[in-house]
C-alpha cells in the first residue's frame, strides 16, 4: 500500500528510505527531498500556537497524479514521509494515522537500542520487517 | 517481643525502560573506552563482582532463605529467589554434570537485552549481560563458595536460548579467605 517510506533526521537527511522495488527508485528519493518544503511550511505555520496544540500528524502533503504523499514529524523533529498509491482510495486517514504511530513507535525502539548512535542509518531488522510489512499489504 | 520476617516489607519501583536503558549504556561506553571484547567481558565481570559482594547482604536480608545443604540448592535459590526478585524473571535450572557441580540457567526472557536486536558487527564475542556472571560469582563468593560463572549460550550471538554456566569450585576455608579481585 505505501510504496515509499522515508524517515529524515532534523538535518534533513535520510536516516532511512525504501521504496517498493518495482519502479525507479530515484523518482521517489525526489519526491520525498520536495515534500520536506512542504513539511517545514506546516511546521512554521503552526509554529505560532502553543505547542501542545500542534499535532505530530501532518496529513497529506500534496497529491500528485499517481501518488499521495503524508507527513507526519515528532517532537525531536525526525520527520516521516509516506508515498501512497493514489489509486488506492480505501486508504483512510486513521489507517495512515494507525501507520505513522507504528513507524513512531518502531523508531523509538530503534533509538532505545545502546548500540545506534542518533544521526546514523537505521539498520534495525525489526524496523526493515515493520517497514515490509506496511508496504505489501494486499489491498 | 517478636519482630516482622522481613525488616524491609516495600520495594521502591523504578521504571524499567529507565533500567534497561541504563545498563545499555553502561555497555556502549565500555564497547568505546575498550577496543578488545575481551576487555569489555573482563570489566563487565568485574564491575558485577562489586555489585554481588553487595547484593547479596540484601538479597539474605529480604528473603530470609535457610541454610542450603547441596549445590542444587543453591541454584535453585539464585533462580527461583534472586532473578526473580532484582529482575522478575525465573530461569529454569539444569544440572550439566553427574558429580553435581556443575548447573546451568536457561534464560528464556531477558530484560537486559529488550531493546538490543543484535551486537553491533565487530563486537560478535561480546557477552552483553556478563555482569550478571560477575554478580553472580560475587554474591557467591561472600558465602564462601567460589564458582565460575559464564555465558555457554547467548541470544544475541545466534543461539537459541541464554545459557548461564555456573561451576562450583572447592568451598573455600572460612580462616584462609582472601578476597578475589
Amino acid at each position: 500500500m505505501a510504496v515509499c517510506v522515508a524517515v529524515i533526521a532534523k538535518e534533513n537527511y535520510p536516516l532511512y528510505i525504501r521504496s517498493a522495488p518495482t519502479e525507479n527508485e530515484l523518482k521517489f528519493h525526489y519526491m520525498v527531498h520536495t515534500s520536506l518544503d512542504v513539511v517545514d511550511e506546516k511546521i512554521s505555520a503552526m509554529g505560532k500556537a502553543l505547542v501542545d496544540q500542534r499535532e505530530l500528524y501532518l496529513g497529506l502533503l500534496y497529491p500528485t497524479e499517481d501518488y499521495k504523499v503524508y507527513g507526519y514529524v515528532t517532537n525531536s523533529k525526525v520527520k516521516f514521509v509516506m508515498v501512497v498509491d493514489s489509486s488506492n482510495t480505501a486508504l483512510r486517514d486513521n489507517e495512515i494515522r494507525s501507520m505513522f504511530r507504528k513507524l513512531h513507535n518502531s523508531y523509538t525502539d530503534v533509538m532505545c537500542n545502546p548500540f545506534y548512535n542518533p544521526g546514523d542509518r537505521i539498520q534495525s531488522r525489526a524496523f526493515d520487517n515493520m517497514v515490509t510489512s506496511m508496504m505489501i499489504q494486499v489491498c | 517481643m517478636s519482630r516482622p520476617a522481613h525488616r524491609r516489607p516495600e520495594y521502591h519501583k523504578i521504571n524499567k525502560d529507565l533500567f534497561v536503558l541504563t545498563y545499555g549504556a553502561l555497555v556502549a561506553q565500555l564497547c568505546k573506552d575498550y577496543e578488545k571484547d575481551e576487555d569489555v567481558n573482563k570489566y563487565l565481570d568485574k564491575m558485577g563482582y562489586g555489585i554481588g559482594t553487595r547484593l547479596v547482604e540484601d538479597f539474605l536480608a529480604r528473603s530470609c532463605v535457610g541454610r542450603c545443604h547441596s549445590y542444587s540448592e543453591i541454584t535453585d535459590i539464585i533462580a527461583q529467589v534472586a532473578f526473580k526478585m532484582y529482575l522478575g524473571i525465573t530461569p529454569s535450572v539444569i544440572c550439566n554434570n553427574s558429580s553435581r557441580n556443575e548447573f546451568s540457567l536457561i534464560l528464556d526472557k531477558n530484560p537486559l537485552v529488550e531493546f538490543v536486536e543484535e551486537l553491533p558487527a565487530g563486537r560478535s564475542s561480546l557477552c552483553y549481560c556478563n555482569l550478571l556472571c560477575g554478580i553472580i560469582r560475587g554474591a557467591l563468593e561472600m558465602v564462601h563458595l567460589a564458582a565460575d560463572v559464564t555465558f555457554l549460550q547467548d541470544r544475541l550471538k545466534g543461539d537459541s536460548v541464554t545459557e548461564i554456566g555456573i561451576t562450583f569450585l572447592k568451598k573455600l576455608d572460612e580462616k584462609k579467605y582472601r578476597r578475589k579481585k
